[in-house]
């Protein structure tokens, strides 16, 4: 671990894969219920980022402080778009374009919103609200940015919690049933609309958390998730969009591929190649939906294996 | 002859519903008729105002002789190619037109290669896809100096450089409506023809059209093809009015959100939705954008956001209450019996 710090670098991919894994589980979580790309997802992220500032900046105590509130906050504002704007759509039988074009339209909102925040925060408190950084407000663990490590350890808590609730409580599995068949779950008694209310809380505010995050290592501004968005889609679509394992697979191998392919190929290439990183997770969605789109987790790994005759 | 402020205030108007109805009818024929879901219509509108800004300017310096690095000493060769175009007006219409073709060719063909990976796949794949390919023009646009100069942006040569400077923007708003009419013409006829049928079997029921034969992928990539053509001559003829492109302004509100928006308003699927779903957009806009500075002492923020705030509760109320829009789609209308008979007897 301590070799790591010789190479900030690692510091970044590590922290920016977490994120992702965090943001596409919560995309996944909300796409598995409703079928809708929600384009507003990482937006709720951006209201995390603007919680932890308010936090660290005006609260004046840790940005830490933020997580929880952002969960809420987060989770509650997805909880809206879904009680008020989706489910109504979904009731008078809109269409899936248009039910994202709602969510496009809802992030529009946000996105006002959070610039209206931000106008506000430098007007009122006399901070700096666009393209800033919490980094000073981060403590060190074995002379350490703590974020490295609560990061990546929140993620798989986050994560196993996730799939406990999922396998073994009897919500998870009402909840499995429902993504599954809903109508089916619907005869037997399982309350369709609770879970998938439950279901884009959390999804929400799981971005939120990664939001609270986010802001301790990354620059924060009003835009930050329409500069995320095709990142986030990216690891779901290459986790095939259907589960929460998937989702972290992606996630790690797109903020793996993002920063440090782009450091290996500007090694090799030259540095202008670092501008064009966003273009990384384009690629990897038509790669991934040419060769194999119903992603890494659709693949038959027993056929793969057998075309390459390393059958054991 | 100075122009008042009321009439340079109608002309711009029109000029953007002009370019905006070119935009909105080929997202109309992609959408409305067809079923696609384009939220990468920026990729396409970018594409032609990059090809306007990349490809005239050297043609027209290379014809007038002008030495120079093109983006480096973009606005010393653009004003010498203005001048020289002021006494070379045929060759300055020749490449301006000669620019709409290559923008449609090249928009077209990114029309294909960005719609390939997914055109088989369900609805929100598609839209997904094409979401994040249209995020990467602006990602290319802002770094590939060579395109439209990156963050700097470039000058677009100015066709109209002999007209005097009052009269250049009148004339250039009556240019632009009239290639509006031809494009509306245009999707208004095909929409009409056997093929506007087809469309509207794919999108109501993807199967059934299959059934009886017909290739709805290929269908798809074609309507796809033609809109991008469509769209890139759209933001070609954007970046000519505006005398200049810079990547930034290529961003997924402008040119994606936006035009969705208008023919939602208007009512999807008719030419009639989109002449006053875009007409009222606009005019909304440019009004705000024109009360904008008499609101600001009140408000403790910009403006500007206030306006995206607006506009999106007002999609989502046309969604959620009026989600056929303005005009309803209605049955193409047909020749009569009597003028069928007719037409069969001469």
């Amino acid at each position: 671990m301590i070799s790591l710090a010789y190479d900030p670098i690692f510091t970044d991919a590590i922290i920016y894969s977490s994120l992702l894994v965090l943001l596409s589980m919560g995309l996944t979580l909300t796409y598995l219920t409703t079928k809708v790309p929600n384009f507003a997802h990482a937006s709720f992220a951006t209201i995390g980022v603007y919680l932890a500032l308010i936090a660290s900046r005006i609260w004046e105590s840790s940005p830490y402080v933020a997580i929880p509130i952002a969960f809420v906050i987060s989770g509650a504002v997805a909880l809206a778009l879904y009680t008020f704007i989706l489910k109504p759509l979904i009731r008078k039988g809109a269409s899936k374009a248009i039910q994202m074009i709602a969510t496009l339209a809802f992030d529009l909102i946000l996105i006002a919103l959070l610039n209206i925040t931000a106008d506000y925060i430098t007007k009122n408190y006399q901070i700096i609200s666009r393209e800033f950084t919490l980094r000073s407000y981060d403590s060190l663990f074995m002379d350490m940015p703590m974020i490295l490590f609560v990061a990546p350890i929140l993620i798989i808590i986050i994560a196993s919690t996730l799939l406990i609730i999922l396998k073994k409580t009897k919500f998870g599995i009402a909840m499995r049933a429902t993504i599954e068949n809903p109508d089916l779950s619907g005869v037997v008694g399982i309350n369709v609309r609770l879970v998938y209310g439950v279901s884009w809380f959390l999804g929400g505010g799981l971005a939120g958390i990664a939001g609270a995050l986010m802001s301790m290592w990354f620059q924060g501004d009003p835009n930050l998730g329409a500069l995320m968005i095709p990142s986030i889609f990216a690891a779901s679509i290459v986790g095939g969009f259907t589960s929460i394992y998937g989702a972290i697979v992606g996630g790690i191998l797109i903020g793996m591929s993002e920063i440090l392919g782009t450091r290996f190929l500007a090694g090799e290439f030259g540095s202008w190649l670092i501008a064009y990183r966003p273009l990384i997770p384009l690629l990897f969605i038509v790669v991934t939906l040419l060769v194999a789109p119903r992603g890494l987790t659709g693949i038959n790994w027993y056929r793969v294996r057998r075309l390459f005759g390393t059958r054991n | 002859m100075a122009l008042g402020t009321e009439i340079i205030f109608i002309v711009d108007l029109l000029a953007i519903y002009a370019i905006y109805l070119i935009i909105n009818s080929s997202l109309n024929l992609e959408f409305g008729y067809t079923g696609i879901p384009n939220f990468g219509k920026v990729l396409a509108v970018g594409v032609g105002a990059f090809v306007a800004a990349s490809i005239p300017g050297r043609i027209l310096a290379n014809m007038a002789g002008i030495e120079g690095d093109y983006i480096g000493d973009n606005i010393s060769i653009i004003t010498q190619v203005n001048v020289w175009l002021v006494d070379n007006t045929g060759i300055g219409f020749a490449v301006f037109f000669l620019t709409l073709g290559i923008a449609a060719g090249v928009g077209a063909g990114l029309g294909l290669l960005t719609a390939y990976p997914a055109i088989r796949l369900r609805g929100d794949y598609l839209a997904i896809t094409l979401l994040a390919l249209g995020e990467g023009v602006r990602i290319v646009g802002n770094n590939f100096t060579p395109l439209a100069g990156g963050t700097l942006g470039v000058q677009v040569p100015d066709p109209l450089s002999w007209l005097p400077g009052e009269l250049r923007f009148p004339v250039a708003t009556i240019g632009l409506i009239i290639i509006a009419a031809i494009v509306l013409l245009y999707t208004e006829r095909t929409v009409r023809s056997p093929l506007g049928r087809t469309l509207r079997a794919i999108r109501d029921n993807e199967v059934a059209a299959e059934s009886i034969g017909k290739d709805v992928t290929r269908i798809r990539i074609k309507t796809i093809m033609i809109a991008a053509a469509i769209a890139a001559i759209g933001g070609a003829l954007y970046a000519f009015y505006v005398g200049g492109t810079i990547a930034i302004a290529y961003d997924r509100t402008s040119w994606t959100f936006w035009p969705f928006m208008m023919i939602l308003i208007g009512g999807l699927a008719n030419n009639k939705g989109v002449l006053v779903g875009t007409l009222l957009f606009v005019t909304l806009r440019k009004f705000i954008i024109f009360f904008k500075d008499s609101l600001q002492p009140y408000v403790p923020f910009d403006v500007v956001w206030l306006d995206f705030l607006l506009l999106g509760v007002i999609l989502i109320a046309v969604l959620l209450y009026r989600p056929q829009g303005i005009f309803t789609e209605k049955p193409t209308k047909t020749i009569s019996k009597e003028g069928f008979t007719d037409k069969q007897k001469s």
